[in-house]
């Protein structure tokens, strides 16, 4: 069934191969993508807006369908396995995916419950997101009444309720203060390191994907540019490895929008 | 049925109980409808086509069928609420079963109905509603009720979940609304003065739910309807069920 992959070492955590997919208009959204996520990775998907990350999120997630190709996390078969996969993996989607009338300590418990916790570990699990994520003085507020930031942290430590294997950050910590941001990478590169969960993120920030990613891939426009380490990618643009990736990430778009304009021109 | 698929149920009893504007709407209109009617036209109970039963027992039927119409959209409303806040997608990508995402919400929109029957037939009770068969009437017309109930639900939430318009939930009350005026609602099949609306009536299921009810009530009508209607709804909460679930495949996320 999955031919590709058969011949893949066991290592890996997450593998995409020739994924694709169409909007309803015709356009690409992804263009055959290959990717291969070691286990306990902290990797960022990186590319501008509309280039197709979140789309490739969703399909490997379940919440899209593909075209075509085929992918595996954790050698389960998401598209098969629904219920292996919801346990596997945790989702912090781009939006706030909150009841408004629900109370921060009452929607981290039922989610743990939701997840197979018995009352008493959901509630102490509860209180421990709670305490990671500085939300005491509002685990009895309702959802509504949050500030955008403690939303999203509300948002996220949801996504880790059930200590999944697999996490997909897609913009985590926009809407984010300093502060919140700061604690909410601590908590995840903790994750990392200490439990081996790997980490896919998608961001905007490329700073935060800097500091805390091991490797990285690009996509713009539904194709794949590269896939390695963040150093690799510096010497793959021809920067200096002390470049920032910000600089270097910049670097290559605006050659790729020349390139493109340039192609054109000439057509 | 799993814990995920329980902790949903539960859920969406309780945001009915903390929100309970639909089914408290339903019940406000059986009352009205049960109310205005009879103090405006319940003289006419003294007919002998009546029985000598009173009118208050004859209307009250449309009072239980007009109360699951209220508060029919209820699950319709939840789902589309937690579709807008986005939560829905939480709990879809939970262990608890797509299924269960769409049914909870109509369990506990018929339980919502149920409960407040049992308060309008108390309510009907202590105003001089009659039960034919005590405790069995009784125990009947929350069968029906139910049925009921669960067939409007279902339709429903499956409309909603298909059109994701928030006003669709309420789509099923209109559609069935015309059919309570096109029955034997507020006279007996023998005052009826037009011969259409009587050959239309007989095509009416909500004609056989009134009908059936009459029989638990006051006796003037046959043991036959309560059970074609009972058949009749059975089938129709198979299909609203059938309905809402193969519209939860089309659920966009």
């Amino acid at each position: 069934m999955f031919p590709y992959f058969s011949k893949k070492n066991m290592g890996t955590e997450i593998s995409i191969h020739n994924l694709t997919k169409s909007y309803p208009n015709g356009a690409k959204a992804l263009k055959g993508i290959d990717l291969e996520i070691k286990k306990g990775k902290f990797f960022t998907l990186l590319g501008p807006n509309g280039a197709g990350k979140s789309t490739l999120i969703k399909i490997v997630t379940t919440l899209s369908q593909k075209d075509s190709g085929e992918f595996l996390i954790g050698g389960i078969n998401p598209e098969s396995e629904s219920a292996k996969i919801q346990n596997y993996i945790g989702i912090a989607s781009q939006d706030n995916e909150l009841d408004p009338s629900g109370k921060v300590e009452d929607l981290l418990v039922f989610q743990g419950r939701l997840f197979g916790l018995s009352k008493a570990e959901a509630f102490s699990r509860a209180q421990e997101l709670i305490s990671l994520f500085h939300l005491s003085n509002e685990k009895d507020k309702k959802t509504s009444a949050l500030s955008g930031g403690n939303k999203r942290k509300l948002h996220c430590a949801l996504a880790l309720v059930h200590h999944p294997k697999v996490l997909f950050l897609d913009e985590p910590t926009v809407g984010m203060d300093p502060l919140a941001r700061a604690n909410f990478w601590e908590v995840i590169t903790q994750l990392n390191k200490t439990q081996n969960a790997t980490v896919l993120l998608t961001t905007q920030y490329l700073d935060e994907a800097d500091k805390y990613a091991n490797e990285m891939a690009l996509i713009i426009e539904g194709q794949l540019h590269y896939s390695g380490t963040i150093a690799g990618f510096k010497e793959f643009v021809n920067l200096s490895a002390s470049m920032s990736l910000d600089d270097s990430y910049l670097h290559y778009i605006k050659s790729i929008s020349k390139q493109n304009t340039t192609n054109d021109e000439k057509r | 049925m799993n814990t995920a698929n329980i902790l949903l149920m539960k859920r969406a009893i309780i945001k009915l109980i903390k929100q309970p504007s639909a089914p408290l709407m339903g019940f406000g209109m059986s009352l009205f409808f049960l109310i205005v009617y009879n103090a405006g036209i319940g003289g006419i109970g003294n007919l002998e086509a009546f029985a000598g039963k009173g009118y208050l027992s004859f209307l009250f039927p449309i009072a239980v069928i007009s109360l699951a119409m209220g508060s029919s959209s209820g699950a319709g409303q939840t789902l589309n609420a937690d579709m807008q806040s986005g939560y829905f997608k939480r709990l879809y990508f939970s262990p608890a079963s797509r299924w269960s995402l769409v049914i909870a919400p109509m369990v506990a929109d018929t339980l919502s109905s149920l409960v407040f029957t049992a308060i309008l037939i108390a309510i009907g009770a202590l105003f001089g509603v009659t039960f034919q068969f005590g405790f069995l009437s009784v125990l009947g017309i929350l069968l029906i009720s139910l049925l009921w109930s669960f067939t409007l639900c279902g339709f429903s939430a499956g409309i909603m979940i298909r059109t994701g318009q928030y006003q669709s939930a309420s789509i099923v009350t209109n559609a069935v609304f015309p059919l309570l005026f096109l029955s034997t609602t507020f006279l007996p099949r023998e005052l009826l003065t037009s011969k259409w609306l009587l050959t239309v009536s007989w095509g009416n299921p909500v004609t056989y739910v009134l009908e059936g009810c009459r029989y638990l009530l006051v006796g003037t009508s046959e043991a036959n309807y309560f059970f074609i209607a009972l058949i009749i709804f059975t089938f129709t909460s198979f299909i609203s069920v059938v309905f809402a679930l193969s519209s939860s495949k089309k659920i966009k996320i």
